[in-house]
C-alpha cells in the first residue's frame, strides 16, 4: 500500500471514539481500547486493514492498579506497520475472552498467560498447562509471587566453607556482611 | 525393578498405539517431548510437551539490573544467541532514546550475520543426522567451530557472546580481524560445493525431504509462521528488509523463496540464505575500515542506570524467524516486564503438531529439524 | 513392597566376596582399566551446555579417541551427562533415567549450574545443588566449559575409574534415604519411580543403615502400582475451567 493510504487510515482510526491512537514512529502505532471493544477492533484490523499476523500477546501485571494489561501486537504484511493494541482487564475475576477465532496463534500465548499469570481466556481451545505441568505454587509471573523466598524454601545451596574462612573464624573473625541477608532486607523494605 | 509394573496387559489386537517421543531422544532437537498416537507407522495425532528447559527468564529479568540482564539474555536461544542480545538492546535504546554510533551498528550487523551462518550450519548438520547422514553433521559442526573461533576472538566467548549492550558494543575489533573474517568467508564458500555433493543434491536426502511436512502459504500465515519457513512457502518477507533495523537498509541482499513448502524447500531456502549472509558480511568487511568513531553511547553509571518509563517492541530476524522483545520500564533500575517471543513458540508447538499428522514415524525428527524448532525459546 | 524372597538371587553375599585367587587384584585392575577406556555416554541434552557437546564429540576435539561414544538408551550407557541446569521437570526424568542405568554408572555435572545454581540461582524452576538428588562423580565448571575442558574432565573421570575412586553409584544405595528425602521435598510426598532401589541395594549387598529410613517409609505408604501414563488426547473436546489434568 502506498504511504498516502496509510496516513488516511491514521486519520480515520484517530477519529473513532473509544480508541486511543498514537503513532509512535514510522512503523509503530499504539492503540488503547476498552476491554469489551478489543475483539471487535482486532476483527476489523484483520479483516479490513490486512493485519493478518499476530506477533505476540503480552500480559503486564500492574499490581498497584489491580489490573492486568494485555497487549496484542499485530503486523501487516502490506502496510509494513506494527499495531500494539493495549487493553486493561481487572485482576480479580481474572477472565477474558479469547481471540482464537480471529487469530489462531493466540492459542499458544493465551495458554502461556493462563499458566503464568492465572488469567483465564474463555473460548481458547486448550487451557491446559504446557510448561509448568508439575508446578504446585501460585502463578509465578504475578508481582506478588516472591521467587527468592520460594527458592530459599525449596532448594539448598552448597555449603561453601573453605580453609581460609575456617582460619578466620578460629581467630574470632568471620563473614561480616552476608549477601543473602542484604537482599532479604532490600526485599522486605520495598514498598 | 518391581515385577508388578512390568506385567503384560491384555489388549485386543489393534494397530493403534501411543508413543512418547520423549525428552531423552536423539531425534528431538534439544530437550522437548512429543506425545504421538500412531496407527501402524503413521501418526494420527500429536501433542507437544515442553517445559523441560524452563528457567523463568521473565521473572529473573525483573530482579536484575538492566545491564545484568545482558548476561542472561543470550541463553534464551542456545544455537543462535546474538539476535537475542540485539533485540533486548534495541528495545531499551528505543525506550531510552539512546543513539547508537554508526561503527557499532556495522559491527552488530557483522556479528548477527556470522551468528546466522553458524546457526544454519548447525541446522544442516542436525537435519542430515536425522536422515542418517552423519558425515554432514561432523562437517557442519566443524565448520561452525571456525566461526566460533572468530566469536571468541571478538567477544571472549565461543557461544554466548555478551557483546551487545544497550548503546553499542563492548569492544572494538582486534588487529587484523577483518582479514580473518574475510578468509573464513572464503573458506566457507569453498566448502559449499562439497556440501552440495554430499547433502543438498544427494538423491537419498532429496527423496526423503520432498513432501515431508508440507505447508502452503495460507496455512503458514494462519499459524503465525515466520522466517525461512514462511519464505519456503513463497512469501518474501524478511524483517531485515520490511522493518529494517541497524544498517540493513544500506546493504544489498536478496530474499530467497521457494514455493513447495516442504522440508526440501526449507532446506534450500536456508542454503541460499547462507550465501546471502556471506554476501552481507563481505560488504560489511569492505565498509568497516572507513567508518570510525566511538563504538558505544556512554552510559553514566551502568550499575545505577535508570531507563525512563515507557515501553517498546523490538523485532529482529534471527536464523529461525522473527524474534521480538516487549520491554516495559517504570523508570527504575530494573525492568518492569520483559516478554520474549521466540519464533519457535509457533513452530515447535502448533505448527509441529499439525505438520506431523499424517506423516510416517521416521519423518517426525526430520520435520522438527527442518522447521528449526528450538525448545529453549519456547520454554524460556 | 514386593517380597524379595521370591526373586531368585544369583549368589549369596556376605560383605565383600572372599577372593581366593592371589591374582584377583590384577584382574580387578584390568577390569577397571577396560571400563575406563570404553565409556558410553548417554545422549540426553538436558540443558544449554549440550551445545558444546557436538564439538567435543566430533572431529575437531574428538572425544571418541578416548573411547567415549554416545549411546541413546540408558540401559547400555555408563555416563549420565547432566549438561547444564536442571529444571524441576527435567530432574524427575533424570532421576528416572539414572535409576534405569545399570551399575556401575557415573554422573558428570557439566556447567556451573549443577554446582551451585549458576546464573539461575534465583530461579523458581531450576534445582541448585545436583548432588542432593543424585550422587555426582565429577563437576566440570564453566559457562559453558570449552570442549577442551570437557575432555580434561573426562580424562580425570577415566583416571578416577581406573584407580577405583569413582564409585559414587554405591552411595546411592547406601544413602538412599537421604536422596529420597531431598527428592520428596522437591517433588512432593507421593514421588515414586518404577525402580525398587531398596531391593536392588539388598541384591548388590550394599544396603546399609542409610538405605531405609523415614523417607522410604513414606514411599512405602504411597506405593501403588504405576498406571500407564494417562492419554492426553482429547480430539474434538474442549477443556472446562477447573478441569486440569496433571500427571498424577
Amino acid at each position: 500500500m502506498s504511504k498516502s493510504i496509510v496516513k488516511w487510515l491514521d486519520n480515520i482510526i484517530a477519529d473513532v471514539e473509544g480508541v486511543g491512537y498514537q503513532r509512535k514512529s514510522d512503523r509503530r502505532i499504539r492503540m488503547d481500547v476498552a476491554s469489551d471493544t478489543l475483539p471487535t477492533l482486532l476483527e476489523l484490523l484483520r479483516g479490513r486493514a490486512s493485519y493478518v499476523h499476530l506477533s505476540a500477546i503480552t500480559c503486564v501485571d500492574w499490581i498497584e492498579d489491580d489490573e492486568f494489561e494485555l497487549v496484542y501486537h499485530l503486523w501487516s504484511y502490506e502496510n509494513n506497520t506494527l499495531v500494539s493494541a493495549h487493553t486493561r482487564v481487572p485482576r480479580s475475576p481474572g477472565v477474558y475472552l479469547s481471540v482464537y477465532d480471529i487469530y489462531h496463534p493466540a492459542a499458544f500465548f493465551e495458554r502461556d498467560i493462563h499458566e503464568m499469570f492465572g488469567l483465564y481466556f474463555e473460548g481458547s481451545p486448550d487451557m491446559e498447562r504446557f510448561i509448568l505441568t508439575e508446578w504446585d505454587g501460585p502463578p509465578p509471573m504475578r508481582k506478588d509471587f516472591d521467587a527468592e523466598g520460594w527458592v530459599q524454601r525449596k532448594f539448598n545451596f552448597q555449603d561453601y566453607h573453605p580453609e581460609w574462612l575456617k582460619q578466620l573464624e578460629d581467630e574470632g573473625g568471620g563473614v561480616a556482611i552476608r549477601p543473602e541477608e542484604v537482599r532479604a532486607k532490600k526485599r522486605a523494605d520495598k514498598p | 525393578m518391581r515385577p508388578e509394573n512390568y506385567q503384560a496387559k491384555n489388549h485386543p489386537p489393534s494397530n493403534e498405539y501411543e508413543l512418547n517421543f520423549g525428552p531423552n531422544h536423539p531425534g528431538i532437537e534439544g530437550n522437548y517431548a512429543l506425545q504421538l498416537k500412531l496407527h501402524g507407522d503413521q501418526i494420527v495425532h500429536a501433542r507437544a510437551d515442553g517445559g523441560y528447559l524452563h528457567r523463568g527468564f521473565e521473572k529473573l529479568m525483573e530482579g536484575r539490573l538492566w545491564i545484568q540482564n545482558i548476561a542472561l539474555v543470550p541463553r534464551i536461544c542456545v544455537p543462535d544467541p546474538a539476535p537475542m542480545e540485539l533485540c533486548y538492546s534495541l528495545a531499551i535504546e528505543e525506550i531510552g532514546g539512546l543513539e547508537v554510533p554508526e561503527r557499532a551498528q556495522w559491527i552488530r550487523v557483522m556479528q548477527l550475520e556470522l551468528s546466522r551462518i553458524s546457526a544454519h550450519l548447525f541446522t544442516f548438520g542436525g537435519h542430515a543426522a536425522t536422515t542418517g547422514m552423519y558425515s554432514n553433521m561432523y562437517w557442519g559442526v566443524a565448520d561452525r567451530d571456525i566461526i566460533l573461533d572468530l566469536f571468541e576472538e571478538l567477544t571472549g566467548g565461543r557461544v554466548y557472546s555478551i557483546y551487545n549492550i544497550p548503546g553499542g558494543v563492548r569492544r572494538d575489533l582486534p588487529e587484523g580481524y577483518l582479514e580473518r573474517v574475510s578468509n573464513t568467508m572464503d573458506y566457507i564458500e569453498s566448502r559449499l560445493p562439497d556440501y552440495d555433493n554430499l547433502f543438498f543434491t544427494n538423491q537419498v536426502f532429496v527423496n526423503r525431504a520432498k513432501g515431508a511436512g508440507v505447508m502452503d502459504q495460507e496455512q503458514a500465515l494462519d499459524w503465525g509462521v515466520t522466517g525461512p519457513n514462511l519464505r519456503a512457502t513463497g512469501l518474501a518477507f524478511d524483517v531485515r528488509r520490511d522493518d529494517p533495523y541497524l544498517v540493513y537498509d544500506q546493504l544489498e541482499f536478496d530474499i530467497p523463496t521457494e514455493a513447495a513448502g516442504d522440508a526440501w524447500a526449507r532446506t534450500l531456502v536456508r542454503r541460499r540464505e547462507l550465501i546471502e549472509s556471506i554476501r552481507i558480511v563481505r560488504q560489511v568487511v569492505k565498509a568497516l575500515p572507513d567508518i570510525g568513531g566511538p563504538i558505544r553511547c556512554p552510559i553514566p553509571n551502568p550499575l545505577a542506570w535508570t531507563v525512563p518509563a515507557g515501553e517498546a517492541y523490538a523485532r529482529v530476524e534471527s536464523s529461525k524467524g522473527e524474534t521480538c522483545y516487549y520491554v516495559v520500564s517504570d523508570g527504575g533500575d530494573m525492568p518492569y516486564r520483559v516478554h520474549v517471543r521466540g519464533p519457535s513458540s509457533m513452530h515447535a508447538v502448533q505448527v509441529l503438531e499439525n505438520l506431523v499428522k499424517g506423516c510416517r514415524i521416521e519423518d517426525v525428527a526430520q520435520i522438527m529439524f527442518s522447521l528449526d524448532a528450538c525448545p529453549p525459546e519456547v520454554d524460556r | 513392597m514386593t517380597e524379595n524372597t521370591d526373586i531368585p538371587v544369583m549368589l549369596e553375599r556376605d560383605g565383600d566376596p572372599k577372593r581366593t585367587n592371589p591374582l584377583a587384584h590384577v584382574f580387578d585392575e584390568l577390569v577397571r582399566f577396560c571400563r575406563s577406556r570404553s565409556l558410553f555416554m548417554l545422549h540426553y541434552c538436558t540443558g544449554c551446555g549440550a551445545i558444546e557437546l557436538p564439538p567435543a564429540m566430533t572431529s575437531r576435539f574428538d572425544m571418541e579417541r578416548l573411547g567415549i561414544q554416545p549411546m541413546v538408551t540408558p540401559r547400555q550407557a555408563d555416563i549420565l551427562l547432566v549438561t547444564g541446569y536442571v529444571s524441576v521437570k527435567t530432574l524427575k526424568r533424570i532421576i528416572l533415567t539414572y535409576e534405569q542405568m545399570s551399575s556401575p554408572k557415573y554422573v558428570v555435572g557439566i556447567c556451573s549450574c549443577t554446582v551451585n545454581g549458576g546464573m539461575y540461582w534465583q530461579s523458581y524452576a531450576t534445582a541448585k545443588k545436583l548432588d542432593e538428588y543424585l550422587p555426582v562423580d565429577l563437576y566440570i565448571a564453566g559457562c559453558m566449559p570449552r570442549p577442551e575442558a570437557v575432555i580434561e574432565g573426562m580424562k580425570k573421570l577415566m583416571a578416577d575409574i581406573k584407580s577405583g575412586k569413582a564409585s559414587n553409584w554405591q552411595d546411592y544405595y547406601r544413602n538412599y534415604d537421604y536422596y529420597l528425602g531431598n527428592q520428596q521435598h522437591l517433588f512432593g510426598d507421593n514421588w515414586q519411580t518404577p525402580t525398587d532401589v531398596v531391593g536392588e541395594a539388598r541384591n548388590y549387598a550394599l544396603a546399609g543403615p542409610g538405605t531405609t529410613g523415614e523417607h522410604t517409609a513414606l514411599l512405602e505408604q504411597y506405593q501403588r502400582p504405576l498406571e500407564p501414563i494417562t492419554s492426553h488426547f482429547r480430539i474434538g473436546e474442549t477443556v472446562e475451567p477447573g478441569d486440569e489434568q496433571g500427571d498424577g
